[in-house]
């Protein structure tokens, strides 16, 4: 924390936030940064970061989320790119330039890992109008709701209602099982994100940049499958944000 | 206010910053020997962001919808577009559960979602993740006007399987 303090008033004397790491050569990214500061390139051994003063203070602000987003976006463009997770700072120049040398082999195996890769999103949520087919289908729902009729009250609603919600989730998720078992194998690798009782999809898909369309297309297809029961939707292409080892982050990241 | 496309999404889109923010916020490289900032209060923006619907206000709107089904015949009812409030029957159940969330989920889309022009003092007030941290504090006691018992939106897992 007195670290973190120490940094962030030493914004001024060399602190860089730092956006992402490629191989040398690339363009400096057009795009401002974080609080709008000029984004640069620090060269050394082959690779490059992509850096900017850092702030006084960095928040997740939505200029700032979307300013880090965008320069990492004029990097993939342009070909395989390491990017860092939001608000990761370094000391100074010579610091960072250190572990580019010192991490080298490591950084550029995993720039070849994701090269012509992109990260494409895909989030499914329950359809929570599914309910109505779900009370056609199942026998013991209607009889619920038969019961529910016959005997209205708060808690006759309240035992009806979480009954419906759980059977749309679930039909979500079962929806939500099938469009990964589809997409797995148009992807080289996957990683699942949070997800919870709307939310029932949140899966990465590292893809190769050739294969996308194959992908989307695939995506669609599910879509109309099941979207009576699970809408989805997919965001990408993006920088490969999940397929990024982190080298030395502490354990259980 | 945001206005949402519920339809299927599948064209290729970039995604609003609401879609990425758990990847930029959670993922991407780390190294240790660089710091990285502590962001006060990012990890209640982020559980707030997918605090889900699971409440009662949504069950007995479930409940209400059934209700209006025609339990003996096999047709759609016509009552549940208009109950979940949207023109399409297939869309509209979550346009209507995204509204009893709009609490936080909503709210912190309008915060993030960069669609809201870059008019600067509106910018300035609602970039600040912390203000949609100090809306959500104010919530849970306006429902607790309207619902008797556990009012408040639970923190729900999947936990059916």
């Amino acid at each position: 924390m007195t670290a973190t303090a120490a940094l962030t008033t030493a914004g001024t004397l060399g602190t860089l936030y730092v956006y992402g790491i490629a191989p040398a050569g690339i363009r400096t990214p057009r795009a401002p940064g974080v609080a709008g500061a000029e984004v640069r390139l620090l060269t050394e051994g082959g690779l490059c970061a992509a850096v900017s003063d850092a702030p006084a203070s960095v928040r997740a602000r939505r200029r700032d989320l979307t300013a880090h987003q965008a320069v990492l976006g004029e990097l993939l463009a342009q070909g395989p790119v390491l990017p860092m997770r939001f608000a990761v700072l370094t000391p100074d120049a010579q610091a960072l330039c250190g572990q580019l040398r010192s991490d080298r082999a490591h950084l550029a195996a995993q720039l070849d890992a994701v090269r012509d890769c992109v990260e494409l999103n895909v989030k499914g949520t329950v359809v929570p109008g599914y309910f109505a087919d779900l009370v056609r289908r199942d026998e013991a729902l209607r009889a619920l709701a038969r019961r529910t009729r016959e005997r209205p009250g708060y808690e006759a609603n309240v035992r009806l209602g979480e009954a419906l919600a759980k059977g749309v989730a679930r039909e979500a998720r079962s929806a939500a099982r099938d469009v990964l078992a589809r997409l797995g194998p148009l992807a080289v690798r996957s990683v699942q994100g949070p997800v919870d009782d709307e939310q029932v999809l949140s899966t990465s898909f590292l893809v190769r940049s050739a294969d996308e369309e194959r992908f989307r297309q695939a995506v669609a297809e599910r879509a109309r499958a099941v979207g009576d029961r699970l809408t989805l939707g997919v965001t990408g292409p993006l920088p490969c944000y999940s397929f990024v080892d982190a080298p030395y982050a502490p354990a259980g990241r | 206010m945001t206005v949402y496309s519920d339809e299927i999404v599948c064209a290729p889109r970039a995604g609003t910053l609401y879609d990425v923010l758990e990847l930029i916020l959670d993922r991407g490289m780390v190294i240790d020997v660089f710091v990285r900032v502590s962001l006060v209060g990012i990890e209640i923006l982020k559980v707030d962001a997918r605090i889900v619907v699971a409440s009662v206000d949504t069950y007995l709107r479930f409940a209400e919808a059934c209700n209006r089904l025609d339990l003996e015949h096999d047709s759609r009812s016509k009552t549940v577009p208009e109950l979940f409030g949207g023109p399409v029957a297939r869309t509209v159940g979550k346009a209507g559960a995204k509204r009893t969330a709009r609490s936080l989920t909503d709210k912190v889309r309008d915060v993030l979602t960069p669609d809201q022009g870059d008019d600067e003092a509106d910018d300035t007030a609602r970039d600040d993740a912390d203000d949609a941290l100090t809306e959500r504090a104010a919530r849970p006691a306006r429902k607790r006007r309207s619902d008797d018992d556990r009012p408040r939106p639970r923190r729900r897992k999947a936990e059916e399987d």
